[in-house]
């Protein structure tokens, strides 16, 4: 076929010279400018792309499929997504046996938010090639938005076993989350992690589920690797600083909030955890002010709530810390703690009344916090209410036990048993009740000097409310925390700084984790 | 990513020659370094695009200066320089690819060309052409017979063929009788082009010449018979093709392809024998040592082994543009040259940045290696035409700083928290001192609070001051609208019956006002039927004949026959009467 002529006295012009020399005109080949349509497409150089289209389409008299096809992928991108189908299917007509057109007719189907026309263009396709990651892939996806989990599973397991892609396992594992399976979600991220260890998405949604799971070893590890990667991850910053924060290390977690802050200034979930930093810190009017800064960015979060409660009662400005907290209930008006709180708040404001319902309600709700009961037996106490006070302090006792049978090495915070050794004492001081069974962290402690203060003493004075309150959740806190961490728990400086992270911990996790979902 | 950037460029290239209206359009395919007359001294070829239409170029640089140009026919795809013989003086032939052709060019030349065999013709097509050669079919049925074949055939049509059923009615006749009498050809088109030594791997050895072709074809051609070696197909048409190894021993053909997904092709296969599929396209393929480095659109550098296995990935700044190779054999240093969008070249050996080149423009090809007498020299030619030289400074030494990233830059900066002022404080202080008194204010003030609205509410409701009315017999809306500047305003009412179906019938308006200040044409209205849902306009004229600019509040009333009570009251505040009235 080449032409065989001796080479020399050929030049190029006298070459085409001796073409056009027949009637019939040399008719330019259709594809002759695919490949520079293609070099200007991926190089996302979009306008001299159409030129060249243009250019093509009228030589070929719109007869160049590639040309259309890059047309419409380029109309997509620009949003005109049913002008694109409509070029993509005269596409399917020129070539009606191409996979590709009808991957990216689907495509379009799908981004109108057609998955069950999508579905059956794919099926389609499918019959065509069978064995195409990219088609199982999508199919899955469409599934996924119609709801339908289990062909999503399906054929996003078909898609991994054709090709593995970080997509698919992204893709797959939100499957199963939303779907509430989060034992699988582990597994396909695990497997994704193994696949990609470098991934940084696969290894925060990981840590991330670790974390909701209280594997607090394996969420860290995992969040540490994400940061290892790529430092300015903010879904693995904000999780790995609230970890640090629970153990005290306010200074390194502040330092990897000031990165998070740079990424992502307006974040509720950040400032609520640096706010809690800095009370951790005891730097107390920089702690009100982030966390109103959060409140500010998320006013209907009731922990940023709950935080700006705490930091105000320990800055005894109650009437305030009463308003954060009564908002705090409204949005959230099934948790125990904060009904504590707010009866804290409201004995300070000598509303004894108010606060007498509060903890009753707080009790009602309260499941397994022994504070809340502790905290009511000692306001009982307080007030004179001996047998009430004692009724609370045995079901903290029941709640202790419960506790400590649960886990083997649970450890309470000092303060938390010190209290209640007090009032314990002051109990059986004033009513003759047998007091058979000393709680178990009573033993671990060496016994307190006999209570020096006379039975009607007030037993709390208001700080003590307060530091019972503080330990209320670092208590909290302890329950959370597997053994191997909560050693280091106690090293920490001063238990009233981790009373604010804990719900700060929380805070983060719900923020989050939405986008794995 | 940290520190490289503080030194910039600066300390490891020297700016040679940067022309910014050299007017080059081309791919880094279409460039390459050669020592074109023998005299040791490399030249620069470039295929340039032109316009992209026309005015393609074979253009050949010296030192700073365009040495020759050669007009080429069609846009060229590729180009490479090689040794197709062994006659003395060595010098390198050029071969660019264009169109179905490549054109050899010797001494600057035109030497030879060759074309690749024509496809595979679809035999019913052949047919029906041949029916209508000899006459026995009309070009209608010509075209319904072309316009079947085309819906069902693996083997696609011509181009004749196409452009025939592209035609309209009255252009067919002229179009057969032009273009029987010619046989049924079908061309594929080069995408691109590259070399692959024959026996030695001696830097001037002979080479074989890699051709891959739209039809999804590779070919390995000898360079001195032009005859075709070995054919190898791929799944779809190849884009990019790093080819290393000999022929007659030996090789790989590394191809990214069209669908996204890169094939490595070996001697002993004319099938794909690994096969990566890509989360997005290839922008650039380089060979450094025994790894494969992929850009790709979604802005990453990727690593692979030879056998297609993923090592590594890193995320750039911007979208990459083109990519080269950077070799420098005299000290063993093996890097790649990356060009981004946001107008920088980063060197990159394995996954760690070692410099960063910021260029005036955004750079679309880049070519590494020895130019004139000069061995590190990088030549780059940007999107708006100009030409940039830079030599790499000899006594530069390149080191992974990077490997171990320190810790961000944002880490240091402070955090911006809100200031609170002495009066914040001292209100805190009041708050500690005297917190009890303030809330017990504060529940007092609530409860106040609360009562009167109480009140006010079991008034209104009480006395149907609402505009709207609750009762389960005449469910009614009301709002009033007053238009104007006075003294003489037009009050519109709108009245609305919102029952489900049922309608309300038998009512009236009336108004209650201060007659020194207001005198309304018509103080009691009938209202008429009212349909559920439709919302009624009833209006009347208010003058005001005051002009002390007093205003005071008209009430309206909607009744019912026969009842005293209203249904429904509104009260509407006048404005002020801008104008006098005529008494």
């Amino acid at each position: 076929m080449a032409d065989e002529e001796k080479p020399a006295e050929l030049s190029a012009s006298g070459e085409a010279k001796k073409r056009r020399a027949p009637k019939a005109p040399e008719l330019p080949i259709v594809e002759r400018r695919n490949w520079l349509i293609h070099q200007h497409y991926i190089r996302k150089d979009y306008e001299t792309c159409k030129v060249i289209i243009k250019t093509q389409l009228q030589e070929t008299n719109g007869m160049c499929e590639y040309a259309i096809y890059v047309q419409a992928l380029i109309l997509r991108l620009e949003g005109r997504i049913q002008e694109s189908l409509e070029l993509l299917q005269s596409c399917a007509i020129l070539n009606p046996s191409s996979t590709d057109n009808l991957k990216q007719v689907a495509r379009s189907l799908f981004l109108l938010g057609k998955h069950k026309a999508a579905i059956e263009v794919y099926h389609e396709a499918a019959r065509l090639c069978d064995k195409d990651w990219e088609i199982s892939h999508n199919l899955g996806v469409c599934f996924f938005f119609i709801k339908d989990f289990k062909n999503a599973e399906e054929h996003l397991n078909t898609a991994l076993q054709i090709n593995k892609h970080d997509k698919t396992f992204m893709m797959l594992g939100k499957v199963h989350l939303v779907a509430g399976e989060t034992d699988k979600a582990i597994e396909v991220f695990k497997r994704a992690v193994e696949f990609s260890p470098e991934n940084t998405d696969h290894l925060s949604t990981l840590g991330l589920l670790y974390l909701q799971l209280r594997k607090y070893q394996k969420a860290f590890e995992h969040l540490g690797n994400a940061l290892t990667f790529d430092p300015n991850n903010y879904k693995a910053i904000l999780a790995a600083g609230s970890m640090m924060q629970t153990h005290g290390d306010f200074d390194v977690a502040m330092n990897k909030y000031r990165v998070a802050a740079c990424a992502v200034p307006e974040s509720p979930p950040l400032w609520n955890n640096i706010g809690m930093c800095f009370f951790g810190k005891k730097k107390y009017v920089a702690a009100i002010s982030c966390l109103k800064r959060a409140n500010y960015l998320s006013p209907f979060d009731w922990k940023v709530l709950y935080n700006l409660g705490l930091v105000h009662l320990t800055m005894q400005q109650y009437a305030s810390a009463f308003h954060f907290l009564s908002a705090a209930i409204s949005l959230n008006p099934r948790m125990g703690e904060l009904y504590m709180l707010l009866a804290v708040a409201l004995t300070n404001l000598e509303d004894v009344e108010n606060s007498t319902r509060a903890y009753e309600q707080a009790v009602n709700l309260d499941e397994s916090n022994p504070l809340v009961n502790l905290n009511f037996a000692i306001f009982l106490y307080n007030h004179g209410d001996k047998t009430a006070a004692l009724d609370q302090y045995q079901e903290m006792q029941r709640k202790v036990n419960i506790l400590q049978d649960s886990s083997s090495n649970l450890e309470f915070d000092p303060e938390l048993m010190d209290m209640a050794q007090k009032l314990g004492a002051a109990l059986q001081v004033g009513e003759s009740l047998q007091w058979t069974k000393p709680g178990k962290d009573s033993k671990s402690k060496p016994h307190s000097a006999t209570l020096a203060k006379s039975p009607s003493a007030p037993l709390g004075t208001n700080q003590a409310l307060g530091q019972a309150m503080s330990s209320a959740a670092s208590y909290n806190k302890n329950i959370q925390l597997p053994a191997g961490v909560s050693k280091s728990l106690f090293a920490a400086p001063d238990p009233e700084a981790e009373v604010g992270n804990d719900p700060g911990l929380p805070a983060d996790p719900p923020g989050s984790p939405q986008p794995a979902v | 990513m940290t520190s490289v950037e503080s030194g910039g460029d600066g300390g490891k290239w020297l700016d040679a020659h940067y022309d910014p209206v050299a007017g080059l359009y081309t791919f880094s395919s279409c460039v390459d370094l050669a020592d074109l007359s023998g005299d040791g001294e490399n030249r620069l070829v470039v295929g340039d695009l032109g316009t992209g239409s026309s005015g393609m170029k074979l253009k050949v640089y010296r030192g700073t200066a365009l040495m020759s140009e050669n007009t080429l026919l069609d846009l060229p795809a590729g180009l490479v320089a090689f040794f197709m013989d062994l006659h003395e003086p060595r010098i390198p032939t050029t071969a660019v690819a264009s169109g179905p052709c490549i054109y050899l060019y010797k001494n600057l030349r035109p030497y030879f060309k060759f074309t690749l065999p024509s496809l595979e013709v679809n035999t019913l097509e052949q047919d029906v052409w041949q029916q209508a050669r000899e006459g026995q079919i009309d070009p209608l049925t010509l075209k319904e017979m072309l316009e079947s074949i085309r819906k069902k055939a693996d083997v696609p049509l011509s181009v004749r063929s196409l452009r025939f059923l592209s035609l309209e009615t009255d252009g067919l006749d002229e179009f057969v009788q032009l273009h029987k009498q010619q046989p049924i050809r079908r061309q594929t088109v080069i995408t691109c082009i590259d070399t692959l030594k024959k026996s030695t791997a001696d830097e001037d050895g002979v080479s074989c010449l890699v051709v891959g072709t739209e039809s999804s074809d590779v070919f390995i051609l000898d360079s001195k018979a032009f005859i075709i070696l070995s054919k190898m197909s791929l799944p779809a048409p190849p884009t990019m093709m790093d080819v290393t190894g000999q022929f007659d021993v030996e090789f790989r053909i590394t191809v990214a392809c069209r669908n996204g997904n890169i094939y490595i092709l070996r001697r002993e296969s004319d099938k794909p024998k690994y096969c990566v599929e890509l989360p997005s396209h290839p922008v650039g393929l380089v060979r450094v040592g025994k790894n494969v480095l992929v850009g790709c659109t979604d802005e990453s550098l990727q690593g692979f082994t030879q056998k297609g296995k993923k090592l590594w990935k890193i995320v750039l700044p911007a979208p990459i543009t083109t990519m080269a190779p950077m070799d420098l054999p005299t000290r063993g240093f093996q890097g790649v040259l990356v060009g981004l969008a946001n107008c920088e070249v980063h060197l990159y050996r394995d996954k760690n940045l070692l410099s960063t080149i910021k260029t005036p423009d955004v750079v679309t090809s880049i070519c590494f290696g020895r130019y004139g007498r000069e061995d590190g020299t990088l030549i780059m030619t940007t999107k708006g035409g100009g030409l940039m030289v830079k030599i790499l400074k000899r006594t530069v030494v390149f080191d992974d700083r990077d490997s171990a990233p320190g810790p961000p830059l944002a880490q240091s900066i402070r955090l911006n928290v809100p200031k609170k002022t002495k009066l914040y404080v001292d209100q805190t202080l009041r708050e500690r001192e005297s917190g009890v008194a303030m809330h017990r204010a504060f529940q007092m003030d609530l409860s106040r609070v609360r009562l009167a609205a109480a009140k006010a509410y079991v008034k209104a409701l009480e006395s149907s001051l609402t505009p709207m009315s609750a009762s389960l017999s005449e469910p009614l809306k009301m709002n009033a609208v007053v238009q104007g500047l006075g003294p003489s305003f037009k009050l519109t009412l709108h009245v609305q019956n919102t029952a489900a179906c049922r309608p309300v019938m038998n009512l009236a308006i009336s108004f209650l006002y201060d007659e020194n200040l207001y005198r309304i044409r018509d103080p009691y209205m009938r209202i008429p039927l009212l349909v559920p849902g439709l919302i009624y306009p009833v209006g009347t004229f208010v003058d005001c004949t005051n002009d002390k600019g007093i205003t005071d509040i008209i009430k309206v009333f909607v009744l019912h026959e026969g009842r005293s009570s209203p249904l429904l009251t509104a009260h509407i505040n006048m404005p002020v009467s801008e104008g006098l009235a005529l008494s």
